[in-house]
């Protein structure tokens, strides 16, 4: 782990540690106030329905902060540090707000929460959320070096420009979607109402179906471009200062994507159209990007060529 | 398909796409039946005129190596022959290339060809 993402991980732990401190802090102070047990859960009139004892609020609340903050810790990114301070404010602030309202309660079937306990935590979590984005700019960006672009390359003239485009189809998607539209009107028509509703699913597979049924991959001097055969929107692009380097794989749908379409993994995206050859672009985050398409090799090898270029300029 | 295109080179752009397209399909890395890419979009791509591109491809369908419809765009010829074809012209490009060196004339280039047919 470098510098930057350590940085980055303890200024997302930080608003836990605070809101934890702050929580626990409060309920140090004011144990002998509380009745036991608390009221915890509330309904819609603000009147509680839900009740713990003292002891295990005071656990669940610090596992649950502990949790959270855990979370956040293992998989922030720079981009999304102001979400962890977001959380904890909100987190911590209906915590907080929570032993206040049971202060001094004779009963605690009695107690009640106000509803606008939930917008004093979202204020409390905007305010924290504006802090931690300010806080971003302490964490220098993982691409702040130039990136080395490794992979295959393409020999270029130092004045000559070129592009790369190519459209691949899938025939069993484009089946899937003409059944998936046509079914729409069919069973729009010919079953009972208000059941026929249910027919509008069919435009919900079949539309994303028909635009990535044929699609057009391109490489040129605006990085590399997936859209629809058809339409020149919607479209998927990254742009040639996000390319770390492109390559050729080989990829098992089912295995490495989990299925067919625009896919979405942990640490990948790829727009699949079957098993084989496909295009491997990884980003300056780490993420991959793969596109299945014939001639992969000249794609990767433009794109490298390019987006070193790019770099240089 | 790869299109390369030097802007600092003598022969015309429009020249440089459709050779571009010749060889695509002469080393198979284009099919016959296979749809170019829309004159604009490639226009965008490579940073040039639109007429540009659409210059070039009027050399190819001269060339009877592809097909231009109104509302489909630019579709390679069908056929098997199609990749000979190019190659065929790319060999004639040169050959008139190499006669224009030596310094014949238009006629004299065609005398020279009709003569090769026998």
């Amino acid at each position: 782990m470098n510098r930057a993402t350590y940085r980055l991980r303890v200024l997302a732990a930080l608003p836990f540690v605070l809101a934890l401190a702050v929580h626990l802090l409060v309920l140090a102070l004011r144990y002998d106030r509380l009745s036991d047990p608390l009221a915890t859960h509330f309904g819609a009139s603000g009147r509680a329905d839900g009740f713990t004892s003292r002891a295990a609020f005071a656990v669940i609340s610090t596992a649950l902060l502990l949790g959270l903050g855990a979370g956040w810790t293992l998989l922030v990114r720079r981009t999304a540090l102001w979400g962890a301070w977001a959380t904890a404010g909100f987190t911590g602030a209906l915590l907080v707000l929570l032993v206040r309202d049971n202060l001094d309660a004779v009963d605690a079937a009695l107690v009640s929460s106000p509803l606008a306990n939930l917008t004093v935590a979202a204020a409390v979590a905007g305010l924290l959320a504006l802090g931690g984005w300010a806080l971003t700019r302490l964490v220098p960006p993982v691409d702040a070096e130039a990136p080395v672009i490794d992979g295959p390359r393409l020999p270029l003239g130092a004045s000559e420009v070129a592009g790369w485009t190519r459209a691949i189809g899938s025939r069993p998607l484009t089946v899937l979607a003409v059944l998936a539209l046509a079914v729409t009107p069919a069973v729009l028509l010919l079953a009972p109402w208000p059941g026929a509703l249910l027919g509008l699913l069919g435009l919900v597979i079949g539309v994303p179906g028909f635009a990535l049924a044929r699609i057009r991959v391109s490489v040129d001097r605006r990085g590399l471009t997936v859209r629809p055969a058809i339409a020149s929107r919607p479209r998927l692009r990254i742009p040639l200062d996000e390319v770390a380097g492109a390559d050729v794989r080989d990829v098992d749908a089912l295995a490495d994507f989990g299925g067919w379409g625009y896919r979405v993994r942990a640490h990948r995206t790829g727009v699949i159209l079957r098993s084989g050859e496909a295009l491997v672009v990884r980003r300056t985050g780490g993420r991959e990007f793969a596109v299945t398409v014939p001639d992969a090799r000249t794609a990767a090898a433009l794109l490298n060529t390019l987006a070193e270029r790019h770099g240089k300029v | 398909m790869l299109f390369r295109v030097d802007p600092a080179s003598a022969v015309p752009l429009g020249d440089q796409i459709a050779a571009c397209v010749r060889g695509a399909l002469a080393d198979g890395s284009a099919a016959p039946g296979e749809r170019l890419p829309a004159a604009r979009e490639l226009a965008d791509s490579l940073g040039v005129n639109v007429h540009t591109v659409l210059r070039g491809y009027q050399r190819l369908r001269e060339e009877g190596l592809i097909e231009l419809r109104r509302g489909r765009g630019a579709l390679i010829v069908p056929g098997a022959t199609a990749p000979d074809r190019a190659r065929l012209v790319s060999r004639l490009r040169e050959a008139a290339a190499e006669a224009r060196e030596l310094g014949l004339t238009e006629a004299e280039f065609l005398d020279l060809a009709r003569t090769s047919l026998g």
